[in-house]
C-alpha cells in the first residue's frame, strides 16, 4: 500500500504510564473519508493530533505522501486541521483568518487575494469575508475553520469532532454539505467523531477504536453487518446478545440461551471451549400476538419514534431484548398492551455469532 | 392574582427599606463627603487665616498651582517616574504572567506566591525594605545627576510594588486564551514567534492596556514608598503635597490635589472600560 497518503505505522503513544494510542496501524487513502470513531478516551483525538503533529508518537512512525513526518512540527505538515472550538481568531475579519495560514507561506499578495476568495465562495462565506468573528453564528465560524484550512491545499484535512458543537438540525444539514464540500475539492478527510452515526453517514471507511486499540477498520456497511466482535457490534446502533451455550466447530447447528436449538446460516468457526454470542439487530426481529410459534416473551414499553418504534419484550428465560417495529408492526396498532404475552421472530440470517 | 403579586415585595428587594436607604446614604456621605470637601474648598476664595470658611468663589489657586514652580517639578517628576515604571512593569508583569501561565516547574505555587506578596506587605514595610536595600547595597543618585537619570531609585521602587498589579491583571486575560488558537496558528505555518506576535499579543492586549494603567495609577498616587527612596532634589507630587500641608493647608493644596484625583479617577475609567471589554469578548 505505498499509495496510502497517510500511513500510520505501528503507533504508540503513552502519556506517563497510560497508553492513549497502542500499536495502531492504519492507512488513509486519497480522497477518502476517513473516521476516527470511538468512546472519549479511547485514543481518537490523541491519533488525529499526532497525524497534525502536536503529539509525538512514542513508538513507531507516521508517513504522510510517503515521507516520514514522526519529527515534523506541526507548522510544516502538509495537513491543516479543524479544531473543534473551530479556534477563528476573533480579532481577524473572515478574509484575514482565511488568508493568515497564506501569508505564513509568504504567498504574493495577489494570490492570497485570490485563493482567499476561492475558499470563501467553497463555503459559500464570500458575502460575510469583512465580517469579524463575533458576528457569525457557530455554523458560519465552522465555515471559516473550514475555508481557512482548505486555503493551504493541504494533502488532508484534519477534523476534530467536527459537528458537535452545533445544534441538531444544523449537524445534520452539515453532515451532507461536508461531504459534498470534500467531494468538489477532493481532499482526504480524516475526522474524529464519537457518534457513530455521524461516522456511518459521512465516511467511507471507519476506524473504531477502544482503549487506544483498534478494533475494527471496514467500510460502515461492514462494520454494521459483520461486527469483529461485541464492542464494535454495541458501539454501532443497537444490538441484542444471545449467550451461545453449545456449539461444534464447523457445525451452523448451536444452542443458543433463550432462543433453544437454531440452525444458523454458517458454520461456527470458532475453536471449541471459547465463550460465544450470537449478536441480532433489533430490526432483524419482529413482535407479533402469541400463536404458538417463535419465541414466547412478555410485552414491555414500547418507545413510539415516528417512523418505527423501539419495543422491549421479556423472552421466557427473562432475558431483556429490544426489537425495531415498523410503523405496521407496532404493537399498539397490533391491539397488544404492555403485559401481553408475545411471539418474536428471529431473522437467524442476520444472526453474527462472536466472541462473547 | 397577578396584580396582587407585582405589589408585593419580593424577597431582596432591601432597596425600598427607608432603613437600607438610609445606611447608604450614610456611606455615601462618609466616603465621599471629605473628598468633596476639599474639591469645593480648591475654589475658596480664603485670603489669609485658613481655609476652613467659605468666602467666594474663584479658580485663583488653580492658576497659583500651575505657577508654583516647585510643585509643577513634582508633578512632572511624577508623571516621569508612572510612565517609566510603568513600561518595565507592564513588560516585567506580561513576562510573569506568561511563564506562570504557560509553564510548569517545581515550586510553582510558591513562585506564584512570591510575585503576588509585594501586593500584601504593607507599604510601610516595603518602604523601609526598599530604602535599607538601596543604602546597603550603595545604589544611590549623586546630586546633579540628569534628569530623568535621578529618578532612578524611586523608578526602580515603583516597578517593584506595581508589577505585581500588572503581572495579576494579564494572568487573568491570559486565563481564557483558548489554547487550539495557538496550535490553529501553528498548524497554519506560524512559527512560535509568529504565534506570540499575531496571535497571543492581541489577545493580551486588553490585559496589557488595563495592567499598564493600574500600574500607572499606582506610581502615581504613591506616597509612603515613594518618601523612603526619594531624596532632596527628587521629590514627587504626592511628597510635595505632604510637605506643602505641614506648613499650611492652602487652597492651592486642594487644586493640585483635585487634579491628581481627575487623572486618576479618569485613568481608572478607562482601565476599567478595558476589563469589561475583555469581559464580553471571553
Amino acid at each position: 500500500m505505498t499509495d496510502a497518503i497517510i500511513s500510520i505505522r505501528n503507533v504508540t503513544k503513552r502519556f506517563g504510564s497510560f497508553t492513549a494510542v497502542e500499536d495502531v496501524t492504519i492507512d488513509i487513502q486519497p480522497g477518502e473519508i476517513f473516521a476516527l470513531l470511538g468512546p472519549s478516551g479511547c485514543g481518537k483525538s490523541t491519533l488525529l493530533r499526532m497525524i497534525a503533529g502536536f503529539e509525538t508518537p512514542t513508538e513507531g512512525d507516521i508517513l504522510i505522501d510517503g515521507k516520514d513526518v514522526t519529527d515534523v512540527a506541526p507548522n510544516r505538515r502538509p495537513v491543516n486541521m479543524v479544531f473543534q472550538s473551530y479556534a477563528v481568531f476573533p480579532h481577524m475579519s473572515v478574509a484575514d483568518n482565511v488568508a493568515y495560514g497564506l501569508k505564513m507561506d509568504r504567498l504574493p499578495g495577489a494570490e492570497i487575494k485570490e485563493k482567499v476568495a476561492e475558499a470563501l465562495e467553497q463555503v459559500k462565506l464570500t458575502d460575510f469575508a469583512h465580517r469579524m468573528p463575533d458576528q457569525l453564528s457557530g455554523g458560519q465560524r465552522q465555515r471559516v475553520a473550514l475555508a481557512r484550512a482548505l486555503a493551504k491545499r493541504p494533502r488532508v484535512l484534519l477534523l476534530d469532532e467536527p459537528l458537535s458543537a452545533l445544534d441538531a438540525k444544523l449537524r445534520d444539514a452539515m453532515r451532507l454539505e461536508l461531504v459534498k464540500l470534500q467531494e468538489s475539492v477532493g481532499v482526504s478527510f480524516v475526522m474524529v467523531t464519537h457518534d457513530q452515526s455521524e461516522a456511518l453517514a459521512m465516511a467511507d471507511r471507519v476506524a473504531v477504536l477502544k482503549d487506544g486499540r483498534l478494533m475494527q477498520l471496514a467500510d460502515p456497511m461492514t462494520l454494521y453487518k459483520h461486527p469483529s466482535d461485541t464492542f464494535v457490534a454495541d458501539f454501532i446502533g443497537r444490538v441484542n446478545f444471545f449467550e451461545v451455550e453449545e456449539f461444534k466447530p464447523g457445525s451452523a447447528e448451536v444452542r443458543v440461551q433463550s432462543l433453544g436449538a437454531v440452525t444458523l446460516p454458517t458454520p461456527v468457526e470458532f475453536a471449541a471451549g471459547e465463550k460465544l454470542v450470537l449478536a441480532v439487530r433489533p430490526e432483524y426481529m419482529r413482535v407479533r400476538p402469541w400463536d404458538g410459534t417463535g419465541v414466547a416473551a412478555t410485552l414491555g414499553d414500547v418507545g413510539f419514534q415516528g417512523d418505527s418504534s423501539i419495543v422491549e419484550v421479556t423472552l421466557e428465560s427473562g432475558q431483556p431484548v429490544q426489537v425495531l417495529s415498523g410503523i405496521a408492526d407496532t404493537p399498539v396498532l397490533l391491539g397488544l398492551e404492555p403485559g401481553a404475552k408475545v411471539g418474536v421472530d428471529v431473522d437467524l440470517g442476520e444472526g453474527r455469532v462472536l466472541r462473547g | 392574582m397577578a396584580k396582587a403579586r407585582r405589589n408585593k415585595r419580593g424577597p431582596f428587594e432591601y432597596a425600598h427599606k427607608l432603613s437600607m436607604q438610609t445606611v447608604f446614604v450614610l456611606a455615601t456621605i462618609f466616603l465621599y463627603a471629605p473628598i468633596v470637601v476639599l474639591i469645593i474648598f480648591s475654589f475658596n476664595d480664603s485670603r489669609r487665616g485658613g481655609n476652613v470658611i467659605w468666602r467666594g468663589f474663584t479658580t485663583d489657586y488653580y492658576v497659583k498651582a500651575a505657577n508654583n514652580a516647585s510643585l509643577i517639578e513634582a508633578f512632572v517628576n511624577s508623571l516621569a517616574i508612572a510612565v517609566i515604571s510603568t513600561i518595565f512593569a507592564v513588560i516585567l508583569g506580561a513576562i510573569t504572567a506568561i511563564v506562570l501561565w504557560r509553564f510548569r516547574f517545581p515550586l510553582k505555587p510558591g513562585y506564584e506566591g512570591l510575585v503576588a506578596l509585594p501586593i500584601v506587605i504593607p507599604e510601610i514595610c516595603m518602604g523601609v525594605a526598599i530604602a535599607v536595600f538601596f543604602s546597603s547595597m550603595g545604589l544611590y543618585v549623586s546630586p546633579g545627576t540628569l534628569w530623568p537619570f535621578n529618578l532612578t531609585n524611586i523608578i526602580i521602587a515603583h516597578i517593584t510594588f506595581s508589577f505585581p498589579f500588572a503581572a495579576m491583571v494579564i494572568r487573568t486575560r491570559l486565563n481564557n486564551f483558548n489554547r487550539e488558537m495557538e496550535e490553529a496558528a501553528k498548524d497554519l505555518g506560524a512559527s512560535e514567534f509568529q504565534v506570540f506576535r499575531d496571535i497571543l499579543l492581541p489577545h493580551m492586549k486588553p490585559g496589557l492596556i488595563a495592567g499598564g494603567l493600574l500600574a500607572f495609577t499606582l506610581s502615581l498616587d504613591d506616597f509612603v514608598i515613594t518618601f523612603f527612596t526619594s531624596g532632596p532634589d527628587t521629590v514627587t507630587f504626592p511628597v510635595k503635597v505632604y510637605s506643602m500641608v505641614r506648613f499650611s493647608v492652602t487652597p492651592e493644596i486642594n487644586a493640585a490635589s483635585t487634579v491628581l484625583i481627575l487623572i486618576t479617577l479618569v485613568l481608572t475609567a478607562i482601565a476599567m472600560r478595558f476589563q469589561s471589554f475583555e469581559e464580553e469578548h471571553k
